[in-house]
């Protein structure tokens, strides 16, 4: 039991850890949208992508979206340091599997609608998958010290 | 709300992103320096364009490196384009790791003694992967130069100082690597070459 105590909260600092990540990213790229100004990229693709309409959804831009995802999975994981209570972990799992399927849908139109990928756009998405992976590793060891 | 040990490691957590964000955006938005337009363009800088132009655009090169040589035909393409708005400047940074760039620099100025700097200067980056002496005096006869007197200056050296000028210039003035370009004063980051036109084009109004 403790070691799963244990195990649960070193999860929670690394979802803390890489929702910031993410909404560090998230806050660099909306800026340049915003400003339309050039996005520092290690390929050229963030200028491409930047500039594609697909890269807005009902007019409000991606990053946008992975600012909010990410500032509220950072709330949940810091509240779970108050409280255990069980709908925290429920919430940040469902916007984690929200979050993998709207990377993977942007990624999709990355490569085969705007043919180009953004540097960032990529690192996003691998971050979201690992939070996922996490979250779901998580609700698992919950679920099983509470019902186990 | 309980503040566990737990609560204060996370807000550790953010007080540390904050600080690093914090000094992160102050060192990148401290605004670069305007240079002063007769402080870089000097009474012995090499002109071309329009001298009473508002714009001015200032290169820092070196007749030995290739990235010179790749940004030469792009910036003699901007010069003839905006000749009547932009008033270009070309001033030395031989590096120091180039065999003969301060011989070619000096070469030129020797050449623009007689006043044909520029087609020194042209025919330089046109064989800059070939440098010699041998180049330099056939140069020198090709553009049609006094040899004697051309030779003469070489030898005494005398624009040796105006080169070191240029360096310590650049050097005191945030240039570190060939070649650097000042537009109307402030030092240009171009991530790549198509950025330059780019750049001057938006000066201009264009």
């Amino acid at each position: 039991m403790g070691n799963e105590v244990e195990t649960s909260r070193k999860l929670n600092r690394i979802i803390f850890i890489l929702s910031i990540f993410g909404l560090i990213l998230a806050i660099y790229v909306l800026q340049s949208f915003l400003r339309q100004s050039s996005i520092v990229c290690l390929n050229s693709g963030c200028e491409t992508v930047r500039k594609s309409s697909f890269s807005y959804i009902f007019g409000i831009p991606v990053p946008a979206f992975g600012l909010v995802g990410y500032a509220m999975l950072a709330i949940l994981t810091f509240l779970r340091t108050t409280s255990k209570d069980i709908r925290l972990l429920q919430w940040i799992r469902r916007i984690a599997i929200f979050g993998v399927i709207f990377v993977s849908w942007f990624t999709f139109t990355e490569i085969f609608v705007i043919k180009a990928v953004c540097t960032w756009c990529a690192v996003s998405t691998v971050n979201m998958f690992a939070i996922f992976y996490l979250s779901l590793k998580s609700y698992n060891i919950e679920n099983y010290a509470t019902h186990g | 709300m309980q503040l566990t040990g737990e609560t204060k490691f996370f807000i550790g957590l953010i007080i540390a992103t904050f600080l690093i964000i914090g000094i992160g955006v102050a060192v990148y938005s401290r605004p670069e320096p305007v240079l002063k337009r007769e402080e870089l363009i000097t009474f012995a800088s090499h002109t071309r364009g329009n001298i009473e132009a508002q714009n001015y655009l200032v290169e820092f090169s070196d007749y030995q490196c290739p990235a010179c040589g790749t940004f030469k035909p792009l910036v003699d393409q901007i010069v003839e384009k905006y000749k009547d708005k932009l008033l270009f400047a070309y001033r030395n940074f031989p590096l120091a790791q180039h065999e003969f760039a301060e011989k070619a620099a000096e070469t030129a100025e020797a050449a623009g003694e007689q006043g044909k700097y520029w087609e020194m200067h042209d025919y330089l980056f046109a064989n800059q992967a070939n440098f010699s002496d041998e180049v330099f005096q056939e140069g020198a006869k090709k553009i049609g130069l006094d040899m004697d007197k051309f030779n003469e200056s070489l030898k005494s050296g005398k624009f040796k100082s105006l080169i070191q000028d240029d360096i310590s210039y650049g050097t005191t003035h945030g240039v570190n690597s060939t070649p650097t370009f000042f537009l109307n004063g402030k030092k240009l980051s171009l991530f790549n070459q198509s950025d330059l036109e780019t750049e001057v084009a938006k000066a201009i109004g264009e």
